[in-house]
């Protein structure tokens, strides 16, 4: 019980982390379709940002906002430079194109940074811990759920309440009817961008203060958990994604205390075998969306 | 008729001979010319293979795979375990399970042992990414490739009492490595010709058609999910040889060798030549290796590389190690955006040489005067099959699109269906094609019972539609599009006639436009394709959702003729839903009404016409005065 307990603590911080990622990859597939292989790099360039700034002497207090506005500024360049050229295209490119994305981003950082691993120092109170009742939990997890379900509600709010958030579900629903209702698809996309680069932006504060580095290929394991998470949530749904990115890290949770050590190395691949299984046993993901198509 | 065997064999073999020749001289001009890249060009070989395995599976159906390189894992290390000598497995891998260690065959059993691994593999995730509707551009289906590449990559590095595990200084060591290129230029033809044959031939057309346009496929009714598995096994058998050769000339085998990096630089070689193109996916091998290894020298070494010794210095924030990443990276991006079907797009040498050959031949016919083949004779109906919709409804939600709705169509009648935008006449059509389930109510043909099977089995019995919003197959020929329909009907109604294409083609003034491609027709010329194409299935019933859409009252009355023409040439009874009351009375036995989901009248058109009720609904007040 208390073992379990403790499970679900742990998973809701490693689950936090993935919501604000399916939340930012959500945002995105939702206006445009485009399911994006280039969400994790957000957090190799908002890393690279933290790494030279802390280096540089600066504290985490300073740093921390640093790596926000670094992660939305990049998400709005990506828009611009890449997937603004692509809007309306098949699925084919549209995957094709964020992959590229992916690439051309790590190359650079290979090219003009190097390929060995960046670390700076992580705050102190990352590790701590404190006692509840028999649970050993830590500072850091509860940070973590605390301000997610923040930035959760505060994006509720958005979405919900402001002109913004209206425009943007719209697309989500139907992007030409909600043209032809003058929604604007330029602010509205780059909207859904901005507030995708700010999701992962906290999350990205997130995930490096506990790396504790950064590589060119960072981005790849962030990404993953994002779109994968996204995906079991059923594309498209906003909702979906974060209960996906909770599913996702709680399951991680569970198969790495559960199983036993011959195959706990291979948790990640029961994960996307999971993952695997759950499309094809139910395609549209735990929360389904209609797609119906006109005939 | 299908095959043509100058056009689905002759041709793709000679064009395949040339393309071999061609890539394989390339090789050795390259290495001729530049000197010290005989190890590159064996590469590009090998990378070649791998390609155009993968071409075999993402050109022909659509979907993105990114698990490809996962099966070439999953190959390399079945042919490693079964390769290596037991003297080497014991240094490295003493305890593999299933007596493995001991296991010693010759390379080529070694590589026959890996195919037939990676089928059964390959089998498994077929049905699930079946299961999961993978169609052209699935999402669902391009992840579970990605998983699988991460599941085998992950596999095979925590599994080294079966791999040796994933530190450098745990490679295989084979016992003697590839020494001759013989055997890659081999499996290079057999690659080349496997993709071109395939893509030429029954299954390969039909997976082309269902890439085009899934939904008009299953209306013709093919299965699209039994090509596309049919496209994954041939092609990961061609990926399995490749990675084998890949770990045979190499001598070892690590888990990152069949990772993220292979999959990149493959996938960027097919969609810069051109997915859909056999010659495409080659080109982009021979493009993409010298481009790389032209970034990689000036990366290197600068301006230095050509010899002229030019003072690179200007340039050297772009001249440095890493630069063919970037250049992967960026050819990928680039590709997408400017160019997203590749440098060939689907242009392939031999269907060049067909049209060649085919203009050339037709101008001569038409100098002649002859080779315009006759109008077939019309058919009398096989049968006296009725189709019978017998109290249908269906809800979508509250609302009740369709309310008990029936009726009967004969052989050798037409049934106009109309009704105000809403009133479920579409919906109807649905139901009875198998896209929309019923709640209630049946549908039926004769004594055969249709309610709910799926679409592909519909046009099968006999049931054959068209869409109000054109589906052609655009990347196929106007005679490959109804050869489409030949085809699923010679395998699937047997018991009709042949369908006489070139007489289908004459009937339906396609004759001349018989080589375009479909997405070059004009508007009526493609309604008149879609046409043809439902009635070469030799269907029992032709079902056509607004023939004359968006056509003018002059264009709409050839259209009497021309359903009139394609339904008896193949003696099918016709159900056709439209606004155009011109049309309608000018084509139909009888007519039913349908207003908010329910028959309101049926009867003769003047009848109906005449009906105050159809009036009020659909004609609107001012008609009735």
């Amino acid at each position: 019980m208390v073992e379990l307990l403790q499970n679900l603590i742990d998973g809701l911080g490693r689950g936090s982390i993935y919501a604000l990622l399916a939340l930012g990859v959500a945002v995105v597939f939702g206006v445009m379709h485009l399911l994006n292989f280039a969400h994790g790099e957000l957090i190799t360039v908002s890393g690279y940002a933290a790494f030279w700034a802390l280096e540089a002497g600066w504290s985490w207090t300073l740093t921390v906002p640093l790596v926000i506005v670094v992660a939305v500024l990049t998400s709005l360049v990506i828009e611009r430079v890449a997937f603004s050229r692509v809007r309306g295209a098949d699925q084919f490119t549209l995957l094709l194109t964020s992959f590229g994305v992916h690439f051309v981003v790590f190359a650079m950082f290979l090219l003009y940074v190097s390929a060995s691993v960046k670390t700076f120092p992580r705050p102190g109170w990352v590790t701590d811990t404190y006692a509840l009742g028999s649970l050993r939990v830590e500072v850091f997890d509860t940070v973590v759920i605390v301000v997610t379900l923040a930035t959760l509600s505060g994006t509720t709010f958005v979405l919900q309440r402001t002109t913004f958030g209206l425009s943007l579900r719209a697309a989500a629903a139907d992007f030409d009817t909600a043209r032809l209702m003058g929604v604007r698809s330029d602010s509205v996309i780059r909207g859904a961008f901005a507030l995708s680069g700010l999701l992962a932006g906290i999350a990205s504060v997130f995930w490096l203060m506990r790396a504790g580095s950064t590589v060119p290929s960072a981005g790849i394991d962030p990404m993953l958990k994002g779109v994968l998470a996204a995906l079991i949530g059923g594309l498209g749904s906003l909702r979906g994604a974060v209960i996906g990115g909770f599913a996702l890290g709680m399951a991680e949770v569970l198969l790495r205390s559960r199983l036993p050590d011959s195959v706990a190395s291979l948790t990640e691949g029961v994960v996307f075998l999971l993952i695997a299984l759950l499309f094809i046993f139910r395609p549209q993901g735990l929360v389904s969306v209609d797609h119906a198509e006109r005939v | 008729m299908f095959p043509d065997l100058r056009r689905d064999v002759l041709l793709p073999v000679v064009a395949g001979l040339a393309l071999f020749v061609l890539f394989v001289g390339a090789g050795f001009l390259y290495q001729g010319l530049l000197g010290g890249y005989e190890r590159l060009v064996t590469l590009a070989l090998i990378d070649a293979i791998l390609v155009l395995g993968i071409q075999i599976y993402v050109g022909n159906t659509g979907v993105l795979s990114f698990g490809h390189i996962g099966f070439g894992a999953v190959a390399g290390y079945a042919f490693a375990l079964m390769a290596i000598s037991p003297v080497e497995k014991a240094k490295r891998i003493a305890n593999a399970p299933f007596g493995l260690a001991d296991v010693h065959l010759d390379p080529w059993t070694s590589m026959a042992v890996a195919v037939a691994v990676v089928l059964v593999v390959a089998v498994v995730v077929g049905i699930g990414l079946a299961r999961s509707g993978a169609e052209s551009g699935a999402v669902s289906a391009t992840v579970i490739t990605l998983a699988l590449l991460f599941v085998t990559h992950e596999v095979a590095r925590n599994r080294p009492d079966l791999t040796g595990g994933d530190r450098a200084g745990l490679s295989f060591r084979i016992g003697g490595t590839l020494d001759s290129r013989i055997p890659l230029y081999v499996a290079l033809l057999g690659a080349i010709l496997t993709a071109l044959l395939y893509a030429r031939s029954r299954g390969g057309r039909l997976a082309i058609a269902a890439r085009e346009d899934d939904l008009a496929a299953r209306a013709m009714g093919v299965n699209p999910l039994v090509q596309q598995m049919v496209a994954l096994l041939l092609s990961v058998a061609v990926v399995a040889v490749g990675a084998g050769l890949r770990v045979y000339e190499r001598g070892s085998i690590l888990p990152r060798d069949f990772f993220f990096n292979l999959t990149l630089v493959t996938l960027v070689m097919l969609i810069v030549g051109g997915r859909r193109s056999v010659s495409g996916a080659l080109l982009g091998v021979g493009v993409i290796t010298a481009g790389r290894e032209l970034a990689r020298r000036m990366g290197q070494d600068g301006f230095e590389f050509f010899g002229i010794g030019l003072d690179g210095a200007p340039l050297d924030w772009i001249f440095r190690e890493n630069l063919k990443t970037v250049f992967l990276g960026v050819a990928m991006l680039g590709f997408m955006i400017w160019r997203p079907s590749g440098l060939l797009d689907d242009w392939d040498l031999d269907r060049w040489l067909h049209a060649r050959l085919g203009g050339w031949r037709s101008r001569r016919q038409d100098r002649q005067g002859d080779g315009r083949p006759g109008l077939p004779p019309d058919v009398e109906p096989d049968d006296t099959d009725v189709l019978l919709v017998d109290g249908v409804s269906v809800a979508f939600g509250g609302f009740r699109a369709l309310d008990n709705v029936s009726l009967e169509v004969g052989r050798t009648e037409v049934v106009g269906v109309i009704g105000p935008n809403g009133a479920g006449k579409t919906t109807l059509l649905n139901v009875v094609t198998g896209l929309v389930a019923s709640d209630a109510g049946r549908v039926a043909l004769g004594d055969t019972e249709l309610t709910d099977a799926p679409s592909h089995q519909i046009a099968r019995r006999g049931l054959v539609r068209t869409f109000q919003n054109l589906r052609l197959f655009g990347a196929l020929t106007v005679r490959e599009n109804i050869e489409v329909s030949a085809l699923v009907a010679s395998s699937t109604r047997r018991h009709c006639l042949p369908v006489d294409v070139d007489g289908l083609l004459v009937a339906a003034g396609l004759w001349e436009v018989r080589d375009r491609r479909a997405r070059e027709l004009d508007y009526g010329t493609s309604r008149r394709l879609e046409l043809a194409r439902a009635a070469a299935m030799a269907p029992s019933f032709l079902l056509l959702d607004e023939p004359t859409s968006g056509m003018s009252d002059a264009e709409s009355l050839t259209m009497v003729d021309q359903v009139r023409r394609m339904a008896g040439l193949v003696g099918a009874g016709v159900m056709v839903i439209d606004h155009d009351l011109n049309f309608i009375t000018g084509i139909c036995d009888r007519v039913t009404c349908l207003d908010r989901g329910q028959v309101i009248a049926s009867g003769t058109p003047a009848e109906v016409q005449a009906d105050p009720e159809v009036q009020a609904a659909y004609l609107g007040t001012s008609a009735a005065n």
